[in-house]
């Protein structure tokens, strides 16, 4: 992997304000094939950029199959498995901002923290047997926070989409899910819990730290840092 | 010796001791490690889902599927006292990177007989020897006691709502000290009025209604009920007295030679007047006594800590780890302790047993035999 690899959102918002900052520090995009196409290349910078979703673009740099990529914090967070310390954010992008957080039934009045959650769990499973449900599409995150935490009374389901349905439907009793205004944690009868926010999650320019930055792709690294400091000095 | 020959070493050790031999089941569903220790072992379980989906694990240990095992026997057979030992292979999500992903454990899992300090320290005693058997010299033993804190917390006399928070946080990392500074937040008037209405539930349920707040989720009224009664008799307690937060802090903070921890516990009950855990720490005492004269080695290599085996997750009693040179303090060469409750977590209260039992780790001897060789 010589040539520099750099991996942008394929759609959506995500991916047009990931352009227009591109163009702002002066390497604007073009897609190869249109439209559809899933490479591309930056003006002025010898790389390959492939456009894929923010899920492979995390996996692919704490992985190292990438150099850099824009993506999102939370995703970063969640699909390693050490932690912060397998990829680098070197820019937050003030786009794509959105909370993790802890949100139960508004009907349990009893619980507003994640202690009164840890009470309620240990209640639950005395009276059901089981312990209570929290489903979640970030695992590890969760798993993380729920320890520092010191929750222990709980398990954890895998949420495929439309986390903050489950307690509506009975699959969860509990969720961890992304947010931007809370409106529909709201509008599904949930609150979060006061100290329940595990990450504010933005879209963030990050490099690999695993990634092989021998040959071409150091150059080309150095040209693309050096049009980010640029820019940070300019604005 | 390499592997293989260890095994045979320690595995005789155990079955001279008496005992039926056992393979369990390889595979368990996922609820039993899950259920019964928490999600905080899901980072260690090596899940799969079965052909319809179900969560299943490798065993994770022998302890869990021996224990399942017995409780089918109990339940069919009625009580009666039962050992079982085995040399069998266990699954694990590497925590460093030199951790296997298999290993073999060669142990020894007690039901059923008496569980005095005498049946601790001949458990122990029999785990120390399988390790000498194997040509490695333990240079520290660490021990702890899951059953001080909770006899502090009785001891204590402080309302039950508190005592339950405070057993409860002493299993997670940092729980006491959240406890301790956690303040409860004040109740909102309709809440409240509810609470104090003739059948809470209803009004409780009418102020939902009022609020077009749905109940969604497998929580109930009545366990939301509780759970504000629980808070408001925290609140109406006005958190812990200033002598018991003392107390349980210093109790947390011990950590001596174990020859030493009978007179330290002993002091710190006394200083803070818990006449009511004297049952517990004469029992300690015993045991520490009973340790001395089997395993004379223990006086200079083991030590108490007040904190230690607290996230070992069905264990309810004397814990341990033994440890070797070359290997850092979270590879122990054997560890053991005792489980009182495993069987009746196990079987939902159906049939109960007491437990103890303790494993060497053949794979990290042979790794201490190599770096003193």
């Amino acid at each position: 992997m010589s040539r520099l690899t750099i991996a942008i959102p394929s759609k959506g918002r995500l991916k047009e304000q990931t352009e227009a900052w591109l163009a702002g520090i002066g390497h604007p995009l073009r897609q190869i094939g249109g439209e559809r196409g899933y490479t591309a290349e930056l003006e002025g910078l010898d790389a390959e950029v492939r456009l894929l979703s923010a899920r492979e673009i995390a996996q692919g740099l704490i992985e190292g199959s990438l150099h850099f990529g824009v993506t999102g914090e939370d995703l970063l967070h969640d699909l390693a498995p050490d932690g912060p310390a397998e990829f680098r954010v070197l820019k937050r992008l003030g786009f794509g901002g959105a909370d993790v957080v802890v949100a139960v039934p508004q009907a349990w009045f009893d619980v507003d923290s994640m202690a009164d959650l840890e009470a309620a769990g240990a209640a639950f499973r005395k009276a059901h047997g089981r312990r209570l449900r929290v489903a979640t599409k970030y695992m590890r995150i969760t798993r993380r926070f729920f320890a520092q935490k010191s929750v222990g009374e709980y398990r954890l389901v895998e949420s495929a989409g439309a986390t903050e349905a489950a307690p509506s439907t009975g699959t969860a009793d509990v969720i961890v899910d992304i947010t931007t205004t809370g409106a529909t944690l709201k509008a599904n009868g949930l609150k979060i819990l006061g100290d329940g926010v595990i990450l504010k999650s933005e879209a963030a320019f990050t490099q690999s730290v695993r990634a092989d930055f021998g040959g071409g792709a150091g150059q080309a690294a150095e040209q693309l840092m050096g049009a980010l400091s640029q820019a940070d000095h300019i604005s | 010796m390499n592997h293989d020959a260890l095994v045979a070493v320690a595995r005789a050790v155990f079955e001279a001791a008496g005992g039926t031999p056992i393979d369990p089941d390889y595979v368990l569903p996922a609820d039993i490690p899950l259920e019964l220790s928490g999600e905080a072992v899901r980072a260690r379980l090596c899940v799969f889902t079965d052909n319809r989906g179900a969560e299943m694990v490798m065993r994770p240990d022998l302890t869990l599927p021996v224990a399942q095992r017995e409780v089918a026997r109990l339940a069919e057979a009625g009580a009666s006292a039962k050992t079982y030992t085995y040399a069998a292979r266990a699954f694990r999500l590497p925590a460093a990177a030199d951790d296997p992903f298999e290993f073999t454990q060669v142990g020894v899992e007690r039901f059923g007989h008496d569980a005095g300090p005498a049946a601790d320290a001949e458990l122990f005693a029999l785990v120390h020897r399988a390790v000498e058997a194997c040509g490695v010299q333990p240079v520290a033993v660490v021990t702890g006691d899951l059953g001080i804190f909770p006899a502090f917390i009785d001891a204590l006399g402080l309302p039950t709502v508190s005592t339950d928070l405070l057993k409860r946080a002493f299993r997670q990392e940092g729980g006491v000290r959240a406890v301790l500074d956690a303040g409860a937040r004040e109740l909102d008037a309709d809440v409240l009025a509810a609470l104090d209405a003739d059948g809470a539930e209803a009004a409780l349920g009418a102020v939902l209604a009022a609020r077009a707040i749905p109940l969604a989720g497998a929580r109930s009224l009545a366990e939301i009920v509780d759970g504000l009664r629980a808070r408001r008799a925290a609140i109406a307690a006005g958190g812990l007295p200033e002598t018991a937060r003392a107390a349980l802090l210093a109790l947390r903070d011990v950590d001596c030679p174990l020859t030493e921890a009978p007179g330290r516990l002993s002091d710190l009950a006394r200083t803070y007047g818990l006449a009511g855990a004297d049952a517990a720490l004469a029992a300690f005492a015993a045991r520490v006594e009973k340790i001395m004269a089997l395993v004379p080695a223990a006086r200079r290599t083991a030590a108490f800590r007040a904190g230690f085996g607290r996230r070992f997750t069905y264990y309810d009693g004397f814990v341990f780890e033994v440890l070797a040179d070359g290997l850092s303090a979270s590879q122990p060469v054997a560890a053991g302790g005792r489980y009182d409750g495993l069987i009746a977590g196990l079987s939902s209260g159906r049939v109960s047993a007491t437990g103890i039992g303790g494993i060497v780790r053949p794979d990290r001897m042979v790794r201490v035999r190599r770096a003193g060789a």
